[in-house]
C-alpha cells in the first residue's frame, strides 16, 4: 500500500468552536489506483485529499505513507516525501506565471537535485506527453486553461510520484477542456502512477475505477464501477504517443 | 520578473534611499577628513599658539622669531615657521581698493602657500597674493601696490606702504571670494608701524617623523606655549561645529535607514500576500519551508542590490550638487568639501543595506516559514 490511513480525523479550531472536516476515515491506496473522491461542497474531501498529500496532519488516526506514520515526520521530510512520491494539481494551475511552461516543469526536478541535462530531457519527454512539445517556451499567460492544466499536470509528474492527487483538476476548465483533461488523467493512471481524484463533477468521478462518496466528513458510501473499460486516451494534439514518463520509479 | 512596474519602482527608491544614505555617511565624516586634508596640504604638522584658542582667537606669542628658531632646532623637528595675521587694504591707480586678509611670515624653506604665477618671497618689501586680489587689483607679478594695514583690531590709521608683487600664490584655507595676501614677518611689522614687531599669531611646525613626539619635545621645551598636532587640531573642530554636522548626518541616516525598511518591507509584503497559493502551491510539491523563506530573502537582497548599486553614482552626483550648495555659507575655504568619499563609508553603506535587505525581509519571511499550506490551497479556491 501507498498510504493507510486509519481513524483519521481532522478537526479546525474556529473562533465559534472546533469543527470537525473529516471523520473517523479509514482508507487505504494501492500503486496504481484509480480513486475519486466525490461529495457536496464542505463535506471534507479537499481536507483528506491534503492530509493524504501530507500537507495536513491528522487532528487524530493514523496515516501512514509507505508504512511511515506522516504525523511523526518533520516539516522538511514531508517536504521530500511530497517532492519526490507526490505529485499535486490544483484546480487553478498555480503555474509561476514568469516561468515558461519548460521552467515550471523543471521546478521540482531542479528542487531535487536532478542535474540539469536528465532533467532538459524528462521536461521536453513531459511536454510531449501531456502534447504541449510546441508550446515549451510559453508563459502561463500565453495559454488556455487547458494547457495550463497539461503543463501543472507534467510538473507534477517531473519527479516520477507514486501518487498523483488531483484537487477538482478540471474545475476551471469547459466541458470540452475538461474531457481532455479526464483522458490525460486516465492516461496517467493507466501508465502505472496510483491516481486520487477530488471532484464535484460525476462524470469525471465516474472514469476511476473506485469511488468514495462523503458527506458531512464522513465516507458515505464506496462503488466501484462494474465493467468499466478505462476509457479512450485520446492522445492530445502534438503527442506522439511516447511511453509512459509518469510511471513511478 | 512578475511585476516589473512595481520591482522598477521598488529599485528605485532604494536607490534614492540608498543615494541619500550614502550622502549623510560622507558629510558624517566629510569635514573631518576635508578638514585634516587642508592642514596637511600646508606641509605642517604641528600648530604652536600661546594659548589653548585657535589662532587668531587668542593672544599672540612674543618674541616669536626666537622661540622657531629654538623649535626648529628640536630634533624632531624639521621646520619651523611664524605667522602673524592682520588685514589690510591693498590699493592701486585707478582701482577699487580691496579688502585683504594679510599674512606675515618668518624666516623659513617651508612654505603653507602654492606659487602659481611669479616668484615666492624672496626679500624687501615683497608680496603674494591670491588670485581673486591679482583679478580685483587687475596686477600681475611685478606690479606695485600700496598696503594700508590694520594690525591690533583697533581703529587705526597707519601710513600707506609700498608694495612689490612678486607672484601669484593659492592659500589653502582661502574661501572663494576671499582676497589673501602674505608678505615677510619683517615687512608686515613695518606696515603695522612697527607694533610688536616680533609677535606672532601661530608658530607652524614641520615635524621630521612622528608629530605626536615633535609636539611632546616642543611642550617640553616651550611649557608656556601649546602644541596641537593636525589630528589634535581636527578633534578640537569635531567638538566645537563640526558636531552639528553628524549629528544631522546620523539623524538623517536613521531616517533614511528607517524608509528604506519601511519600503522593502512593504513591497515584499505585498509581493508575498500577492501569490500565498503559488508559495502554497510550491509547498504542496515538495518545496521545503527553507528553499520558500530563502525566495523572499533572495527577492530582498536583489531588489536592495540592484537598487544600493544604483545608489552610488547618484548618491555621488547628490552629493556634488549639495557640497556646492553647502559651500556657499560664508568663511567656508574653497577647498573645505562637506561630502568626501572614503572607504569606510562605502564599507558603512554596504553592510547597512545588507541589513536592511535581511531585517526588512524578516516579517514576509515569517508570513512565508508559517503559511499553512491546506488552509492557503483551499482559501485560495473559494476566493
Amino acid at each position: 500500500m501507498i498510504i493507510e490511513a486509519t481513524n483519521v480525523s481532522r478537526v479546525f479550531s474556529m473562533p465559534a468552536g472546533p469543527v470537525t472536516a473529516v471523520r473517523d476515515i479509514t482508507l487505504s491506496i494501492a500503486p496504481g489506483e484509480h480513486l475519486a473522491i466525490k461529495g457536496p461542497s464542505g463535506c471534507g474531501k479537499s481536507t483528506l485529499l491534503h492530509m493524504l498529500g501530507c500537507v495536513d496532519t491528522p487532528s487524530s488516526g493514523t496515516l501512514l505513507f509507505d508504512g511511515r506514520d506522516v504525523s511523526t515526520l518533520r516539516d522538511r521530510a514531508r517536504s521530500l516525501l511530497r517532492l519526490n512520491q507526490i505529485g499535486f494539481v490544483f484546480q487553478r494551475f498555480f503555474l509561476l506565471p514568469m516561468l515558461t511552461a519548460a521552467e515550471n516543469i523543471e521546478l521540482p526536478q531542479s528542487e531535487a537535485g536532478v542535474n540539469k541535462d536528465v532533467r532538459h530531457a524528462r521536461t521536453r519527454e513531459l511536454l510531449d506527453y501531456v502534447g504541449l512539445g510546441a508550446r515549451a517556451d510559453h508563459r502561463p499567460s500565453q495559454l488556455s486553461g487547458g494547457e495550463m492544466q497539461r503543463v501543472a499536470i507534467a510538473r507534477a509528474l517531473a519527479n516520477r510520484p507514486r501518487l498523483l492527487l488531483a484537487d477538482e483538476p478540471t474545475g476551471e476548465l469547459d466541458q470540452t477542456t475538461g474531457e481532455q483533461i479526464a483522458s490525460l488523467l486516465d492516461r496517467v493512471n493507466a501508465d502505472g502512477t496510483a491516481l486520487v481524484i477530488v471532484t464535484h463533477d460525476p462524470g469525471l468521478a465516474d472514469r476511476c475505477r473506485r469511488i468514495l462518496t462523503m458527506k458531512d466528513g464522513r465516507i458515505e458510501s464506496e462503488t466501484h464501477p462494474v465493467g468499466r473499460a478505462l476509457p479512450a486516451s485520446p492522445k492530445p494534439s502534438g503527442e506522439g504517443g511516447s511511453g509512459p514518463p509518469g510511471a513511478s520509479r | 520578473m512578475r511585476q516589473p512596474a512595481r520591482a522598477t519602482l521598488g529599485i528605485l527608491g532604494v536607490a534614492a534611499v540608498g543615494a541619500l544614505l550614502f550622502d549623510m555617511l560622507l558629510l558624517s565624516q566629510g569635514l573631518v577628513i576635508s578638514m585634516r586634508n587642508l592642514l596637511e596640504q600646508s606641509g605642517f604638522d604641528i600648530r604652536v599658539t600661546a594659548t589653548d584658542s585657535l589662532p587668531q582667537g587668542g593672544p599672540m606669542i612674543d618674541n616669536a622669531s626666537s622661540a622657531a628658531r629654538a623649535i626648529a632646532a628640536l630634533p624632531s623637528v624639521s621646520a619651523a615657521l611664524t605667522i602673524r595675521f592682520a588685514s589690510a587694504r591693498i590699493e592701486r591707480a585707478g582701482k577699487t581698493p580691496v579688502r585683504s586678509s594679510l599674512q606675515g611670515v618668518g624666516l623659513s624653506d617651508t612654505r603653507p602657500w602654492t606659487i602659481l604665477r611669479g616668484n615666492d618671497l624672496q626679500r624687501g618689501r615683497e608680496l603674494l597674493i591670491n588670485e581673486n586680489a591679482a583679478r580685483m587689483l587687475d596686477v600681475t607679478p611685478g606690479a606695485s601696490v600700496t598696503v594700508r594695514a590694520s594690525c591690533s583690531g583697533d581703529s587705526e590709521a597707519l601710513p600707506p606702504v609700498e608694495f612689490r608683487v612678486a607672484g601669484v600664490a593659492a592659500f589653502p584655507f582661502d574661501t572663494p571670494d576671499a582676497a589673501t595676501a602674505a608678505t615677510s614677518a619683517a615687512s608686515l611689522g613695518e606696515a603695522c608701524g612697527g607694533q610688536e614687531p616680533d609677535a606672532a599669531d601661530v608658530i607652524m611646525v614641520a615635524a621630521k617623523d612622528d608629530p605626536v613626539i615633535a609636539a611632546g619635545d616642543i611642550s617640553q621645551l616651550r611649557p608656556d606655549l601649546r602644541a596641537f598636532t593636525n589630528d589634535e587640531s581636527v578633534g578640537r573642530l569635531e567638538q566645537g561645529g563640526f558636531t552639528y554636522f553628524r549629528q544631522i548626518s546620523t539623524v538623517l541616516t536613521t531616517v533614511t535607514v528607517s524608509f528604506a525598511l519601511l519600503l522593502i518591507t512593504v513591497l515584499l509584503t505585498v509581493s508575498v500576500n500577492q501569490r500565498l497559493g503559488e508559495i502554497a502551491a510550491l509547498r504542496a510539491l515538495g518545496f521545503t519551508r527553507m528553499r520558500v523563506v530563502s525566495d523572499v530573502l533572495a527577492e530582498s537582497i536583489l531588489i536592495v542590490g540592484i537598487g544600493g548599486a544604483l545608489s552610488l553614482p547618484l548618491g555621488v552626483a547628490l552629493a556634488a550638487g549639495l557640497d556646492r550648495i553647502l559651500k556657499r555659507m560664508p568663511q567656508i575655504p574653497e577647498n573645505l568639501h562637506f561630502f568626501v568619499f572614503e572607504p569606510q563609508a562605502l564599507g558603512v553603506h554596504i553592510t547597512l543595506l545588507a541589513l536592511t535587505a535581511f531585517v526588512a525581509a524578516l516579517y514576509p519571511m515569517r508570513i512565508v516559514a508559517r503559511l499553512p499550506i491546506a488552509a492557503t490551497l483551499r482559501d485560495e479556491v473559494i476566493s
